[in-house]
């Protein structure tokens, strides 16, 4: 019932537009990830669901009620914040209690809802802290139970983790991820960190420029990402993205990449497009150091070897593009420095327009 | 006659002062020329200045070079330069500054300066001839320990403030110039009610004062006092006993009378606040009545006639008191705080006391009061007369100032003739009219405390006054009533320490002028 | 002993820069802070200028009792207690006042103007102030009688009614400091984090509730530092104010003890018994701070130092 819709969604700063008429429909309990680069319109766009901006044009529901000019609190939803906006001069307890507070809700049902949050976040025996004597973690934890106390239609988070460190950001996400599994409130969460967008979201919406440019859920971006620019922002490494002209008959599409003739699937777009620049891309996970069968092989030399444990990436490069294979690593890297051949299964391989930069895509993903 | 009287007094007071004895050899002090060093400070010159032309003709006339060597000259409070130049320990051969009075006679037993009774009587004969004239003057400028330690400046002329009317206003209401207090009353109370301006508005102040004390000097007419001095709030003597003005019955009844006067809007509402520009203000509104200041610049008023019509501010005789007596109680005190002094370490003191003695001799005393002659005055007649450009060039006095003449931080003697020469025809009538009827009377000059007296006053006088001022100010506002409180102001006076001042201040004053 | 002095050395040695961006500030310190505490002995001194400081005899006490004996002393002492208690019940919270109201302007244009509007006070001499309170008090022509005049009222001579010389006195010195005071305040108020704001926004709070629970708290540290500071000064009233306003009539409630000094001063330059208040009140100051910063410390955990 408490799903989000915006249609046609518009931000202006006087004469510039920000926002460019973003269609976005968010599922009851859906927990949906707004990702792009920073300029993008996610935090804007973020603001304006809030009701912190106003929304120049285009039409906001929450629940079904049109809420274009509804004050903010009457919205129904809450918020957590980048920096957490706790109040310092107030304890923990009464920092979850604030907006409550604020809305007159009585004493007995405050106690018993904050000693809930509290205890849902682990917070119980800190209730008497101010921030200033907290943990990031801790503040961090105290400003979603702010936002949980409340039983909001709606949360949204604006970067709510990239104050902490790395260790905590892991910890910190597989919490919001529970509790979204427990409380099932439809969430919208911005990011700039793809590992955030790919672990939380049902749905991740990649924005440029004030645009979407992709809607999906994480493994569909993954796989089928829609333009060169999801391809480069969903996955780590991203995507190695290969300028090249296609070569051949239809049957046996290929392309030079560095001196090598790599097969390209066999596209219906390719079809009699010889000569035609185009953007090869090959994802690091794609690209293979033994041998299989119908594979293209593709000989390089080795830069850099980056160990991460079970997998390692390998820094080469194709003609003076940069080249990133990740292989894994079965406990031993030293077999690794001796890789000079890398194979690429053709169908692995995504080919975009060189000049748009939008995927030719397979047949079968209709 | 009145013109004969002015001469008269002129001509008296010239011939007082002309030396009996005088070298006759010229006025050269030292046949080499002779340096000394001098701090010279006054808000209007806050150092001395060499080229002064006064100073230029001096040297010639003296062979003594003055160099300067004022401390302070970056600030116009001569207290804090003198404190300066004391803190300093060097001073140098002549120290000249106004209010130095206090000055020397703290620092003077303390060896700050050097004692000129000797020298003055070995080797001033013209200072010798003044101060035997007036032996009040010398015992005034005596301090605590017998000696004199500085010359002052001696101002000419008695006449300081007048009463002052608007004679037209008067004549208008068909009144006569008051001559006693009832009659003053009357006049006050038809100017108040009378619209003497004839503007259909009630808005005439019949008393008025720059400064709200002049207020308090109406007490005289009910035979009270209100200072014995120059300055307000001084005590005041008569047949060699001291006494202050505040404590007196005739103070009394004259606040009593002031205080009804206050309350029925004889005297102007805003007396304590309105402060010094309201002559101004008030005269060329035409609104003020009358009031008591100086002689010259309210005479100067006049020249407001030009732009309304009948307009005739004058001076005229202190009304009759209650008792019939009619006083005048302000008038130019005979010497001033002002003047200069010889520091403890000079190493010339008979050469400098000579030259202290030059600007009292017939040259000098011509040189200080008048300027260069041939530059700003002439002799016609014997007697020096400022020539006709000079008095059209300006302020007389203050360009008297820039070529170092009638400077206030210099002892020398005034010569009234110099203030007569550019005085305001209304004003010189006004002091004829006081000369005639003798309306002055005697000042006090001042004690000089030692240590012990000093502590005595310091510790009592300034919580003493603040007392009586607060008092006085409360019974003219209506929000006391002096009768009423009399003996109980009586008691606080006494609690308050005022018989121990007055204990040590007539020890000092029996000591210095017995 | 010796080790640590050598390792003073060598740290000077290696750090000299930071030991010569030092200077400035601890040579000021000792010129015009430290060696002037050397004629505070003159509050124990017959001090006499032409001796010196060295050369004048000490007198003890004599001087603290001359004052304490002075009911005007007394008396000034209490007023001054009265004017600094009642300016700082009035005056204090003006400024912070003022703060919060420009906080809440939107637009900048009118903020602006508003500012220097109350800004402007400050930069006028204090006789032109006292002129202007003058002149808005006097009976016959001023805008205060004139106002009351309109309700019926008779105009009332203020400035020699002991009863409104404070009133007057504190309410022309808000007048004047209060706008600049503010400043202060503002740049307190602006350094809070706006995402307090827009979080309390969201949870559903008024500008009023905003300006309560969130702006006020935030520059509470503040607050506390300039009351701190403040009660330091409880006994340092801008007397040249207190001596153009005050009258003979409204010493009873308008004399403050550099208003005492001032006058007594005048009657024979006593530096020692001027010192001696002087000294008086940098004590009574000194402890007032200490009390403050300590009770500051434990109730709200901030303080000077």
């Amino acid at each position: 019932m408490s799903g989000v819709v915006l249609d046609k969604i518009v931000k202006r700063y006087g004469a510039a537009q920000v926002v460019h008429g973003i269609d976005l429909q968010i599922e009851p309990q859906e927990f949906v990830v707004l990702v792009g680069p920073s300029g993008c319109g996610k935090s804007t766009t973020l603001r304006m669901i809030a009701g912190l901006e106003e929304i120049s044009d285009g039409n906001l529901t929450i629940a079904d009620r049109h809420v274009n000019n509804v004050a903010p609190k009457d919205r129904d939803v809450a918020m957590v914040f980048q920096n957490y906006a706790l109040y310092p001069h107030l304890n923990v307890a009464e920092n979850i209690a604030f907006g409550l507070r604020i809305r007159k809700v009585k004493k007995p049902e405050i106690a018993k809802s904050v000693s809930e949050v509290a205890e849902i976040l682990g917070l119980t025996d800190y209730l008497d802290r101010r921030p200033a004597d907290l943990s990031g973690g801790q503040r961090q934890r105290v400003a979603m139970g702010r936002a949980i106390v409340r039983h909001p239609e709606v949360f949204l988070f604006d970067e709510p983790l990239s104050n902490l460190d790395a260790k905590l950001r892991t910890q910190m996400r597989a919490e919001i991820k529970r509790l979204h599994k427990r409380l099932g409130v439809t969430s919208i969460y911005v990011t700039h960190d793809q590992v955030e967008a790919m672990t939380l979201a049902d749905r991740i919406v990649v924005m440029r420029d004030g645009r979407i440019e992709q809607i999906g859920r994480p493994m569909d971006l993954f796989n089928n990402p829609v333009n060169t620019f999801v391809a480069g922002f969903i996955g780590s490494p991203p995507m190695n993205q290969l300028t090249a002209v296609v070569e051949g008959g239809d049957d046996a599409p290929f392309a030079t990449l560095g001196e090598t003739k790599v097969k390209l699937p066999k596209l219906p777009q390719l079809q009699g497009q010889a000569g035609r620049k185009v953007v090869v891309g090959i994802r690091p996970e794609h690209a293979l150091i033994t041998p299989v069968d119908g594979a293209s092989a593709i000989p390089l030399d080795l830069d850099l070897v980056e160990t991460l444990g079970s997998e390692a990436l390998l820094h080469t490069h194709v003609g003076d593009t940069p080249f990133v294979i990740k292989t894994e690593t079965h406990g031993d890297i030293d077999h690794l420095y001796d890789v000079d051949k890398v194979y690429i299964n053709a169908e692995k391989i995504k080919v975009f327009d060189a000049e748009t930069g939008d995927v030719f895509a397979h047949p079968t993903q209709g | 006659m009145k013109k004969l009287t002015i001469t008269a007094l002129a001509l008296a007071s010239t011939m007082m002062t002309t030396p009996v004895l005088a070298d006759g050899h010229g006025s050269k002090i030292v046949d080499e020329p002779l340096e000394l060093t001098i701090h010279m400070h006054h808000k209007r010159y806050t150092s001395y200045d060499e080229d002064w032309p006064v100073e230029q003709t001096a040297r010639e006339m003296t062979n003594i070079h003055l160099k300067n060597k004022t401390f302070g000259s970056n600030t116009p409070q001569s207290d804090e330069a003198i404190n300066l130049l004391l803190a300093s320990g060097q001073l140098p051969d002549i120290i000249g500054t106004s209010r130095i009075r206090d000055v020397v006679n703290q620092y003077g037993p303390q060896g700050a300066f050097t004692p000129l009774n000797d020298l003055i009587e070995e080797h001033a004969p013209h200072m010798k001839a003044y101060f035997d004239s007036h032996p009040d003057v010398k015992s005034a400028i005596t301090s605590s320990d017998g000696n004199m330690y500085y010359i002052p400046y001696l101002p000419d002329g008695k006449y300081g403030r007048a009463y002052f009317i608007r004679y037209d206003w008067v004549e208008k209401l068909g009144l006569e110039i008051p001559n006693n207090v009832d009659e003053l009353k009357t006049v006050l109370e038809a100017f108040r009610d009378g619209d003497p301006n004839g503007n259909g508005k009630k808005d005439e102040v019949p008393y008025f004062a720059r400064q709200w004390e002049e207020l308090i000097r109406l007490v005289t007419l009910w035979d009270g006092r209100s200072s014995g001095s120059d300055t307000y709030h001084d005590y005041y003597v008569t047949d060699g006993k001291l006494a202050h003005p505040y404590a007196g019955e005739g103070y009394r009844e004259g606040i009593k009378n002031l205080a009804e006067w206050y309350a029925e809007g004889l005297i102007d509402a805003e007396i304590f606040t309105r402060g010094s520009s309201s002559r101004e203000f008030l005269l060329s509104e035409n609104m003020g009545g009358m009031t008591h200041d100086w002689f010259a610049s309210t005479s100067g008023y006049n020249r407001l006639s030009a732009d309304i019509e009948g307009f005739s501010f004058k001076a005229f005789a202190p009304p009759a008191s209650i008792s019939g007596k009619r006083i005048e109680e302000h008038r130019r005190i005979p010497f001033k705080p002002d003047g200069w002094a010889m520091g403890g370490t000079n190493e010339h003191p008979v050469e400098t006391i000579k030259y202290f003695d030059f600007w009292f001799s017939p040259e000098g005393r011509d040189l200080v009061n008048f300027g260069v002659e041939g530059a700003q005055y002439t002799l016609v007649d014997g007697e020096p007369q400022f020539t006709q450009e000079f008095l059209d060039a300006g302020p007389v006095n203050s360009s008297l100032y820039q070529i170092g003449a009638q400077l206030h931080a210099r002892g020398y003697f005034q010569d009234y003739e110099y203030e007569k020469q550019w005085s305001n025809e209304f004003a010189l009538e006004g002091i004829a009219l006081y000369d005639e009827g003798d309306y002055l009377i005697d000042q006090f000059l001042g004690v000089s405390l030692n240590a012990d007296e000093q502590k005595v006053y310091d510790k009592y006088n300034a919580q003493l006054r603040t007392y009586m001022l607060e008092r006085q100010q409360a019974w003219i506002l209506g929000t006391g009533d002096v009768e009423a409180d009399w003996a109980d102001y009586q008691a606080q006076l006494e609690n308050r320490g005022y018989s121990k001042v007055l204990e040590v201040m007539q020890a000092a004053y029996d000591r210095q002028y017995n | 002993m010796q080790k640590k002095l050598a390792w003073f050395l060598q740290h000077m040695r290696r750090e000299w820069q930071i030991y010569v961006l030092l200077a400035p500030t601890i040579i000021w310190f000792i010129l015009f802070l430290y060696k002037p505490m050397y004629g505070l002995q003159i509050a124990f001194k017959d001090y006499s200028i032409f001796r010196g400081i060295a050369g004048s005899p000490w007198v003890g006490f004599e001087h603290f009792q001359t004052l304490f004996e002075s009911d005007t002393f007394v008396r000034a002492l209490k007023n001054t207690v009265i004017i600094s208690a009642l300016s700082m019940m009035f005056g204090f919270p003006m400024p912070i006042i003022l703060a919060l109201m420009f906080n809440e302007i939107l637009n900048q244009t009118y903020k602006k103007t508003a500012q220097t509007l109350v800004y402007l006070p400050h930069f006028i001499s204090t006789v032109i102030i006292a002129g202007i309170v003058v002149t808005a008090f006097s009976p016959s022509a001023g805008i205060v009688n004139t106002i009351i005049g309109w309700f019926g009222i008779e105009p009332i001579y203020f400035l020699t009614k002991p009863e409104w010389f404070r009133p007057i006195f504190i309410g022309s010195g808000i007048w004047q400091e209060a706008g600049f005071s503010s400043i202060v305040f503002l740049a307190a108020i602006a350094g809070v984090n706006p995402s307090l704001y827009e979080s309390a926004v969201v949870d559903g709070a008024s500008r009023w509730q905003m300006m309560w629970k969130i702006t006020l708290p935030s520059i509470m540290p503040t607050i506390i530092i300039m009351l701190i500071i403040r009660i330091g000064n409880i006994l340092e009233i801008g007397f040249e104010l207190v001596i153009l306003l005050y009258q003979p009539a409204t010493y009873q409630t308008a004399d403050v003890i550099n208003t005492f000094i001032y006058r007594q001063g005048l009657q024979g330059g006593q530096y020692d018994v001027a010192a001696a208040a002087g000294l008086f009140n940098a004590v009574v100051a000194f402890v007032l701070v200490m009390t403050a910063n300590t009770i500051s410390r434990r109730v709200s955990r901030t303080s000077l130092w």
